[in-house]
């Protein structure tokens, strides 16, 4: 997988963002062990340091737990990834319609274009 | 951590010195071979062949001179001297790493030339004139009694300390060299110079305020057995000189690579 | 001890250059620091100074809380900006010289790296083209076990290729004992590695901080406040 990360923000919250995809999105399974620190660091090419801090702030936000000398783990409170997957989606969602605001489209205007262009998709 | 630099030091030189030896070696048995058949039509290349025999022996010569100059210079001197000086050795370890190698090709380097023409020379003639040479020279040897043994031993410690001095005046010059960034030979070579410059003033210095007891000293001396005490003290003397400038050298060298390290 | 480097009013004068101007610095130990400034700024001059190639005017460097000297040579690992190899050994003669005369040195470690760099270690170093040396001399010192590593321009002559290998092998070696010091131009292929960076011009300090902290509080990358910071 490649780790596009830019480079005027932060580092650490730019992992932090991409590591939740890859445990909602079930790239990284509830209870699954995630890779070392150093090979994760090396992956995103990284420094440890770093990728170290976005991990512990992933772990006080509840998504990964770590045990002294298994290593680290997805949670597997299941519930707390669904609403993780929620609450990214609900802001891709609000962003959509800010966009769409934006061009003039109102909420309503906005669910019927999704639904006529989910139709078509199937 | 000096016989980690000696092993170093000695395989980066060795690889000059030893096929310049096996050819030397090489045209010796080649000149011998054209000596023992003698015949007129080997004329021409006898003559080719003892040339390049002496232009071998010169060769070795210079040779030694050059590698020692160019070992010091190139491995602590240019961009090796990044890697030199971070190893975790003492700055002085590596002067003497050098000094003991340069004075182990001199050595070498005479005994091949003589061992070589020795090879050369040898035949039932030169053994016959050999024993009769060695059957006057040792009991004359004997008649000096211990004094004789002195004598060769001060003469073996005067080469090792004059060959040991003489390459650590060369670092010297070299070292004083490097801290110039424009004119590295000139000002190396003028400090070569300045050195015998000063050796002299000191020398006549000492000398002449001690030439009169000097003369009285040798005048003095009648017996076989004072002038082998003379022979001695003299050699003394000569050793004594050799170290001390030799050590003013290596201190001045250390302190130089110590404090004024200059890679560029 | 907690800091591996440290400066204390640390003055170097060069006649008719004052290289560095009283400097004052901690480098904590486990961290990946980038050390960035325009040429002649005074950065080659703190690297010599920690690796006891030249001396302080006055003011201190401390290496572990030593001066440079033996004892902090066999617990730092330098890359110079130059080749320094002896030119006539092969890579074997070399892995071979640095083993015997560090006693942190990992050898299979450095066989590691050079097939995977598709270097033949038979080959004399004088036939090798720049860029392979440079990568035989990176190899080298990053197979050392050291608590220090000061590497000088060590993607500068490289390609992009084996820049992003060099800037992964450096990642894989960290270790949380260790500490690398990185003196570069090359900020933007850089910078993500890095944890810290210390902007240094004309002999001083200009900036010490955190990479995310800068990306936070500035709203752009380290290079790019670079490019402000020391703009002619």
């Amino acid at each position: 997988m490649a780790w596009n990360l830019k480079s005027d923000r932060p580092i650490y919250s730019q992992l932090v963002e991409q590591i939740e995809l890859l445990i909602v999105s079930g790239i990284y399974p509830a209870g699954s062990k995630l890779p070392s620190v150093r090979d994760m660091a090396g992956e995103a090419s990284v420094n440890p340091n770093t990728m170290q801090r976005a991990l512990s702030q992933l772990e006080s936000d509840g998504l990964l737990f770590s045990q002294r000398t298994s290593g680290r783990f997805v949670t597997e409170d299941v519930d707390k990834i669904m609403q993780t997957k929620n609450s990214l989606a609900m802001s891709i969602i609000n962003e959509f319609i800010d966009n769409m605001n934006n061009l003039g489209y109102n909420r309503q205007q906005a669910v019927t274009l999704i639904e006529s262009a989910a139709e078509e998709e199937i | 951590m000096l016989r980690k630099l000696l092993k170093y030091e000695i395989k980066a030189t060795s690889r000059i010195y030893l096929p310049m030896y096996a050819l030397l070696i090489v045209f010796a048995l080649i000149n011998k071979f054209f000596i023992a058949v003698n015949a007129d039509y080997l004329k021409i290349p006898m003559m080719i062949a003892m040339t390049v025999f002496v232009v071998i022996i010169v060769g070795i010569c210079v040779m030694t001179l050059v590698v020692t100059i160019q070992r010091f210079n190139k491995n602590l001197l240019t961009d090796e001297g990044y890697l030199s000086f971070t190893l975790p050795v003492k700055v002085h370890t590596h002067v003497d790493a050098k000094m003991i190698v340069a004075l182990l090709w001199s050595v070498l380097s005479a005994i091949v030339g003589v061992v070589s023409v020795f090879v050369m020379a040898i035949n039932e003639d030169t053994i016959q004139k050999w024993s009769k040479f060695m059957s006057e020279l040792i009991p004359a040897f004997n008649s000096l009694g211990a004094a004789g043994y002195v004598i060769v031993l001060e003469g073996i410690i005067l080469v090792v300390v004059a060959t040991l001095s003489a390459a650590v005046k060369i670092y010297a010059a070299i070292t004083i060299g490097n801290m110039s960034s424009k004119h590295r030979l000139l000002v190396g070579l003028g400090a070569y110079l300045g050195f015998g410059v000063i050796e002299q003033i000191i020398v006549s210095i000492f000398g002449s305020s001690m030439s009169s007891r000097i003369e009285i000293y040798f005048r003095n001396l009648d017996t076989i057995a004072s002038k082998a005490a003379g022979a001695e003290t003299a050699l003394l003397w000569l050793i004594v000189y050799t170290l001390i400038f030799g050590a003013l050298y290596y201190f001045l060298t250390n302190w130089m690579l110590k404090k004024k390290l200059n890679l560029e | 001890m907690e800091n591996i480097l440290e400066c204390q009013n640390l003055v170097k004068f060069f006649p008719g250059c004052l290289a560095l101007n009283s400097v004052n610095l901690a480098v904590p130990k486990g961290k990946i620091v980038g050390l960035l400034g325009p040429n002649g700024s005074g950065k080659s001059t703190m690297i010599k100074l920690a690796n006891g190639l030249i001396t302080p005017t006055s003011g201190k460097i401390l290496i572990n809380g030593m001066e440079p000297g033996i004892e902090t040579k066999k617990i730092v690992s330098y890359l110079p900006e130059r080749t320094y190899l002896n030119d006539w050994m092969t890579v074997n003669n070399m892995i071979e010289f640095f083993c015997d005369f560090y006693t942190d040195f990992n050898k299979q470690k450095a066989y590691d790296m050079l097939q995977r760099l598709g270097v033949d270690p038979s080959l004399r170093l004088k036939t090798m083209s720049k860029g392979t040396k440079e990568k035989v001399q990176l190899i080298l010192v990053m197979s050392r076990e050291a608590e220090l590593y000061l590497l000088d321009e060590p993607i500068g002559g490289v390609d992009p290729a084996a820049r992003d290998y060099i800037l992964d092998t450096i990642i894989g070696n960290y270790n949380e004992n260790a500490t690398i010091i990185i003196s570069t131009h090359l900020i933007s292929d850089v910078e993500k590695i890095l944890d810290e960076v210390i902007f240094i011009n004309k002999g001083n300090i200009v900036l010490a901080s955190t990479v995310d902290d800068i990306r936070e509080h500035e709203n752009k990358s380290v290079d790019a406040l670079f490019r402000e910071v020391f703009k002619c």
